[in-house]
């Protein structure tokens, strides 16, 4: 690339295009970073031989075999979280790219190359491993390609007639995975020797049998092995479904052209998205989000994005990260920073192309490290994709902005709400065996709103937009928790011309016998849902909990017949118990029957200054009970009559242009208003872990915006 | 001529000048950040996301102590172009900077842009 690029100066002695760690055993970070492999012999022979038209034919079939092994995967899982579709299932090429991904977490696809190139460059040609039919391997480790490691994948290679021409693979978030905290995520871990089982691709299988004494061995390193049991035999059996549909269509076309039809997918899209890209303005864009802490613990984290898009190339540039903390597990790694791109880009930005890894090739990653964002080896990482997240945040502002002035601005819209918070319920369920997961609620979130429509409510999983909340009832009897509410609630999304959607808020409650909660999350005192182009962010979402609440027994007295919703409870705290708000990443506590939890995945952004929002939508918004008054009158300014809802227009008209005059009234002209801005400055405290401020890795910075450097 | 770039900026051509596209108010060159032309204040973040917990951390809003609500406005009609939520002190965000000469070249070039914008009031 090539002038746009010469105004970005990196910082010298750290890494931007790899990891900060190196080679250790089972572990090639060189393998992470090097791109899509060139084409095999047969490849290219089958890439030469297939036409476009069979090509199309053959990834429609290809896409439908793992949409069903997606479904088949979900039905014969007992884990909660794969259950309601934080998974995946893929075709990867032979050499070990990622061709053909399902809906569902984009990501774990775009990670688990990590295993199979390992495979493929270290242990095929050992004669003590080797590489045949009916292998099977399983893989966790966030540092070898992996996300965090209750993230669980198998893969196994498709041999037709003894020639390599794919491999089968499937995962998801498993959850309990041996780490200090029941479930997998643990707030308080600092380093990786406290998360739990780490797996870098072992064969498991052979001839598609499990080993008995490997499975032993992974049993006894988890708190609910019935759960962990069962669910790995059903990602065997998934993989071994997609393994023998892509043998049919092998019968049919012969190994070579399948395996060059899979090859050849990567190669199309690459060239799709670069059509894409070159129809963009080219410039710099960028976008920057903080965290209020790195675990436990308080303290400012600072993630800026920059973009540099010219031609039919991007390059997408964290700089001026935070350090590494060693505090928590709000770690990244370079590889899970770029693959989390997949879940705006395929969503939004490529939209209308198929996904897989193909469409990343065009867009070169530059992640400092160390840091909170390209960490060490050492570090915990199981809450990674906290940073990631805040990336991809940055990158669908970004890309809003982007493609605002293009024929794609159906994609302009403010980002899907990442104000997640989880909450793993662990103990003995309903039919008697341990179990630690979350409930679907997660995949709940409130949508972004759109450049000429609102946020839809409760629409999905951050990570995985076509998810499904699951059925309360089943979730009820497999972990030890009772849903009593899920609401669409009040006050709780971004506001703006379009506003953002309402998450589903879960209420729950302990169940007889109690149980013990770990929850894990981030912006609990700022947000990481901003609006777009004047539309305000989706508020933050911090930890609420009711213990001794014994919620059964007031059901009992009535005193339930309330509107059972965040709102209510925190506002006007109508029930007895003592009401807990706090930051949303705390340690395992137990907790007895009828305590109370109070929990969602937060609001989406707000679209374009609220002063040009219909005012008979904020009626509708107020109707719906998901405005206040307050919010209605101060905010939208709009005047009505609070009986009847119905609006004064001219009245409205008057109050808006007093508004828009107060604006002007108040706003300081560029010059004035920085010479009292940058006088302004945390207090040390919250900069504990933040870097030398304002621009960390800068010793002085005084210009009034960030990220530029001599 | 003038090219919408996002809800509220539009980019004028030859001139390379931001404008709001409400009022057509001059937002200053294009080659500098058209924040630099907007009247610009920062608020506490509860005026607009209201409090719904007793405390001055985790009541569902933001904590002003952690993060400002920075709002640009129009100076000609008081539209807000765009807000940022910035610890205090924290420096701005250079959101858009075009490449001009490419800019101009693809919107002078291609007859009948989609993107052309009605000219401001």
């Amino acid at each position: 690339m090539g002038s746009l690029m010469d105004r970005i100066k990196l910082h010298e002695g750290l890494v931007y295009d790899k990891h900060p760690y190196g080679k250790a055993p089972g572990r090639d970070p060189s393998l992470l970073t090097r791109g899509i492999e060139p084409p095999s012999e047969l490849e290219r022979e089958g890439m030469e031989r297939i036409s476009g038209l069979e090509l199309e034919v053959f990834q429609h079939k290809m896409t439908s075999i793992v949409e069903e092994a997606r479904d088949v995967y979900m039905a014969l899982s007992i884990s909660e979280g794969i259950i309601t579709g934080d998974m995946n299932a893929s075709i990867f090429t032979a050499e070990g790219d990622p061709a053909v991904v399902a809906t569902g977490i984009y990501f774990h696809t775009l990670l688990n190359y990590g295993q199979v190139k390992y495979v493929m460059e270290y242990y095929r040609d050992d004669p003590t491993v080797g590489l045949q039919d009916g292998d099977v391997y399983f893989f966790n480790d966030p540092t070898c390609g992996g996300v965090h490691t209750f993230d669980m994948f198998v893969t196994a290679p498709i041999f037709h007639r003894g020639v390599l021409v794919g491999w089968a693979e499937v995962g998801g978030h498993q959850g309990e995975c041996g780490s200090i905290s029941p479930g997998g995520f643990s707030p308080r871990a600092t380093t990786r020797w406290e998360e739990g089982l780490h797996i870098h691709g072992m064969r498991i299988a052979d001839g598609w049998e499990l080993r008995r004494d490997i499975l032993d061995f992974m049993l006894n390193s988890v708190r609910n092995p019935f759960v962990f049991a069962s669910d790995l035999k059903a990602r065997v059996a998934t993989c071994k479904r997609i393994r023998d549909r892509v043998l049919r269509e092998c019968e049919r076309r012969g190994a070579a052209e399948v395996a060059g039809a899979l090859r050849k997918i990567l190669e199309v899209s690459s060239e799709l998205a670069k059509q894409r890209i070159s129809k963009i303005n080219d410039g710099i864009y960028r976008a920057v989000l903080f965290n209020d802490g790195v675990g436990q613990e308080s303290g400012l984290v600072r993630l800026p994005t920059t973009v540099v898009k010219q031609g039919d190339e991007m390059v997408v540039i964290n700089q001026g990260v935070s350090p590494e903390n060693h505090k928590g597990p709000q770690h990244c790694t370079w590889h899970l920073m770029r693959a989390s791109m997949g879940v705006y880009l395929f969503t939004y930005f490529f939209r209308g192309l198929t996904p897989n890894i193909g469409l990343l090739e065009p867009i070169k990653v530059l992640v400092e490290g160390p840091s909170v964002a390209n960490c060490g080896a050492e570090v915990a990482h199981g809450e990674g994709t906290t940073i990631s997240a805040m990336n991809v945040q940055n990158l669908h502002v970004i890309g809003s902005k982007m493609l605002f002035d293009s024929e794609h601005r159906m994609s302009v819209s403010a980002p899907f709400s990442r104000n997640l918070m989880i909450y793993v319920y662990s103990g003995t369920n309903s039919y008697g065996y341990r179990t630690a997961n979350f409930t679907g609620t997660q995949n709940l979130a409130g949508q972004g709103a759109r450049f000429d429509l609102d946020g839809e409510h409760a629409s999905g999983f951050y990570w995985a937009s076509v998810t499904d909340a699951g059925e309360v009832e089943e979730s009820d009897t497999r972990l030890p928790v009772v849903t009593l509410a899920r609401t669409i609630d009040k006050d709780f999304h971004g506001f703006g011309m379009y506003r953002g959607g309402v998450p589903s808020v879960e209420i729950s409650a302990a169940p007889r016998g109690g149980c013990e909660l770990t929850t894990r999350g981030a912006s609990d005192r700022l947000s990481h849902n901003p609006g777009i182009f004047g539309g305000y962010a989706g508020p933050p979402n911090p930890r609420f909990v009711i213990r001794g609440a014994d919620v059964f027994r007031q059901m009992q007295s009535g005193a339930m017949d309330l509107v059972l919703t965040q709102h209510n409870l925190a506002h006007e705290q109508p029930l007895e118990g003592e009401y807990h708000f706090d930051y949303s990443s705390k340690a395992t506590e137990s907790f007895v029957e009828g305590d109370l939890f109070i929990d969602s995945a937060g609001g989406g952004g707000g679209y374009g200054d609220v002063l040009e929002r219909d005012p008979e939508s904020v009626m509708d918004d107020l109707r719906n009970e998901i405005i206040s008054a307050q919010v209605a009158r101060d905010v939208y300014r709009v005047v009505y009559d609070g009986e009847l809802l119905k609006v004064d227009l001219d009245a409205t008209d008057e109050e808006r242009r007093a508004a828009r005059e107060e604006r002007k009234a108040n706003g300081k002209p560029f010059d004035a208003f920085v010479a009292e801005w940058s006088q302004l400055r945390p207090s040390e405290d919250k900069l504990t872990y933040y870097g030398s401020w304002p621009e960390p890795n800068v010793e002085t910075y005084t210009k009034p915006f960030w990220g530029l450097f001599e | 001529m003038k090219v919408r770039v996002t809800e509220y900026l539009d980019v004028a051509l030859p001139e390379r000048r931001w404008a709001c596209n409400r009022c057509g108010q001059d937002l200053g060159p294009a080659e500098r950040s058209y924040k630099e032309g907007c009247l610009i204040t920062h608020r506490d973040p509860r005026e607009v996301h209201p409090v719904l917990a007793p405390g001055e951390e985790f009541n569902f809003s933001f904590d002003p102590e952690w993060v400002r609500l920075v709002e640009f406005y129009c100076p000609g009609c008081g539209t807000m172009v765009e807000n940022e939520y910035l610890p205090p002190g924290h420096p701005l965000t250079w959101d858009i900077e075009l490449d001009l000469d490419a800019f101009e070249r693809t919107h002078t070039q291609t007859e009948g842009a989609a993107t052309m914008t009605e000219p401001g009031a």
